[in-house]
C-alpha cells in the first residue's frame, strides 16, 4: 500500500507529521514513520491479517465516524495528495480531529450526523472511497444513503461492521451474513474478513459500488 | 418550471452560481434533500481555481470549531432538562389516564373523546422526548448508554447535575444513588447500635442483569455495574469514544453470576 511499510509484522505509515495518539514515531534513513497499531485501528487490522486494499494517493475519500481521528491520520498519510473528508457526529473526540485538521491540508473536518446525509450535501463531493467506522444499529442503511449522495459509479466502500452494535442478542456470524446479504444488494463485495483478535466481533467489507 | 436551486458551501447554485458574502452562514446551510446531480467541487474548482480546498478547510474548521464549543457546553444540560420533563410527562399521563377510566364509569360524553385525544398526544409526545434523549446520550456519552442503557444513563447524569460529576464520583456512590433513604435509615440504625441492611442499588436497579438475577447475587452485580458505569463516564467525559470490550466483560460478569 502506499506510502505504508511493515516494521515486524506491524504497519507504519510515512509520515512528515508528529504522534496524533501516543503511536510511536521512528527514522529510517532519512524517512520518518508513524507505527499503526491494529488494536487502535481497524484498517490498520486489516492490513495486518494480510489483506491488500490499494490506494493510489490522490483519492477523494469520505470517512464517516471519524472519531478523534486515529485511522483518519493514517488514512492522511497514505492519501497525501487526496482529500479526506471526516464526519464526525460526537463533540468531544472532534475537538481531536480537529487539532489533526489544522495541521494537515487534506482532512476537511464536518461535524454533522452521518446518518442525514443531505445536512451536508452541499459540502462533500463524489467521492472514490466511503471508509465508515459507525457502531449504531443502522450502520448499513448510513453507507447505503451517504453512497447515494456521494460515491461516484464504480466507487469503492470499506466499512468496519460490528456486529454488537447491530444485534447484541445473535451471534456475531449470523449478524455478518446477514449484512453481507443486505450490501450485496446493491454493491459488489470484493473483500470481507473478520478482525480478530485485533477488534472483537467485527468484520470489514470492502466492494464497489455498480 | 421553476429552476432547481441547490444549497452548496459557497452560495447557491441553479445553473448559475451565486456566491455567498458569508460563507460561514452558507456552509451551514448546505443541505439539500436528495443528491446532487453535479459534483459540488467542479463548480467550486471555476470559481476559486487552486484555492477550492484550502477555503473550504478553513470554513470548515471555523463552523465545527465552533458548533463544538457550543455543544459541549449544553448537551448534558439539555438530557437532564429533557429527563425531568419525561418524568413530570410520566405523572401526568399515569394520573390522566386514571381520570379517564373514572369518567368513562360514569358518563359517556364527548369529553371523553377529546380526553381520549389528548392523552394520545401526550403519549407521543412523551415518545418523541424519550427518542431525544436516546440520540443525544448515545453522542455525549456513547459508552455509559451502552454499559448502563439510556434511560438509566440519562437519569444517573440528572442526578449527578452533569456528566463531569458522574465522571468525578466514586463507584459506590453510582451504586447507591437513587437509595439514599434507605440508606440513611439503615445508616441511623447502625448508629443506635442495631443492625440493618444498608442498600445494595438506587436507580441502577432498574438495569436488566441486576434485575434478572436471584437476590442473592444482585450485591456482586449491582457493585460490578457501578464500578463499569463509573469508568464508562470516566471515557465519555475525558476521551468521548466508544470503548470496545467494555460491555462484553459486564456481560461476562452477568452470565457467570447467573449460571453460579
Amino acid at each position: 500500500m502506499r506510502n505504508v511499510r511493515f516494521f515486524g509484522g506491524i504497519p507504519a505509515t510515512k509520515s512528515k507529521y508528529g504522534s496524533h495518539y501516543g503511536e510511536k514515531i521512528f527514522e529510517i534513513g532519512n524517512e520518518r514513520f508513524r507505527e499503526w497499531v491494529p488494536w487502535r485501528s481497524k484498517l490498520s487490522a486489516v492490513l495486518v491479517k494480510g489483506y491488500e486494499i490499494e490506494f493510489y494517493g490522490n483519492e477523494k475519500v469520505l470517512y464517516l465516524g471519524a472519531a478523534s481521528g486515529t485511522t483518519v491520520s493514517h488514512l492522511a498519510d497514505i492519501l497525501d495528495e487526496g482529500i479526506i473528508y471526516a464526519v464526525e457526529y460526537s463533540a468531544k473526540p472532534f475537538k481531536k480531529l480537529l487539532e489533526l485538521a489544522k495541521e494537515r491540508e487534506n482532512i476537511i473536518p464536518v461535524f454533522a450526523d452521518a446518518s442525514k446525509p443531505w445536512g451536508y450535501s452541499g459540502i462533500v463531493e463524489k467521492v472514490d472511497l466511503i471508509y465508515q467506522d459507525i457502531a449504531q444499529k443502522n450502520q448499513v442503511e448510513i453507507l447505503t444513503s451517504n453512497s447515494e449522495f456521494f460515491l461516484k459509479d464504480g466507487g469503492k466502500f470499506l466499512i468496519m461492521v460490528k456486529a454488537k452494535s447491530i444485534d447484541s442478542t445473535l451471534e456475531s456470524s449470523e449478524v455478518f451474513s446477514k449484512v453481507l446479504e443486505e450490501l450485496s444488494k446493491r454493491f459488489i463485495i470484493l473483500k470481507k474478513g473478520t478482525l480478530e483478535p485485533y477488534h472483537k466481533d467485527h468484520m470489514f467489507v470492502f466492494g464497489v459500488r455498480e | 418550471m421553476q429552476k432547481l436551486s441547490y444549497n452548496l458551501w459557497f452560495g447557491k447554485f441553479n445553473g448559475e452560481v451565486e456566491v455567498s458574502k458569508d460563507l460561514k452562514q452558507s456552509f451551514k446551510s448546505a443541505r439539500n434533500d436528495a443528491p446532487l446531480q453535479f459534483n459540488v467541487s467542479e463548480i467550486g474548482l471555476k470559481i476559486f481555481g487552486n484555492n477550492y480546498y484550502n477555503l473550504l478547510r478553513k470554513i470548515a474548521i471555523d463552523v465545527a470549531e465552533e458548533k463544538v464549543e457550543k455543544e459541549l457546553k449544553s448537551d448534558d444540560k439539555y438530557v437532564i432538562v429533557l429527563v425531568k420533563a419525561l418524568e413530570q410527562l410520566d405523572e401526568a399521563i399515569n394520573a390522566l389516564k386514571e381520570k379517564k377510566e373514572d369518567l368513562e364509569l360514569v358518563r359517556e360524553t364527548e369529553i371523553q373523546e377529546e380526553f381520549a385525544n389528548t392523552l394520545e398526544k401526550l403519549e407521543r409526545l412523551r415518545l418523541r422526548i424519550e427518542d431525544e434523549i436516546a440520540s443525544v446520550m448515545e453522542k455525549i456519552a456513547p459508552n455509559l448508554t451502552e454499559i448502563a442503557g439510556v434511560k438509566i444513563g440519562a437519569k444517573l447524569i440528572e442526578r449527578f447535575g452533569s456528566l463531569e460529576n458522574l465522571a468525578k464520583a466514586p463507584a459506590s456512590k453510582i451504586q447507591i444513588i437513587g437509595a439514599e433513604r434507605s440508606l440513611y435509615r439503615a445508616l441511623a440504625k447502625i448508629r443506635k447500635g442495631k443492625e440493618a441492611k444498608v442498600p445494595k442499588h438506587g436507580i441502577i436497579f432498574a438495569h436488566g442483569f441486576i434485575r434478572n438475577l436471584p437476590k442473592h447475587k444482585r450485591g456482586k452485580m449491582a457493585r460490578f455495574l457501578a464500578a463499569k458505569i463509573s469508568i464508562a463516564s470516566k471515557i465519555d467525559f475525558f476521551r468521548g469514544e466508544l470503548e470496545e470490550g467494555l460491555y462484553e466483560s459486564l456481560k461476562n460478569r452477568f452470565e457467570r453470576l447467573r449460571r453460579a
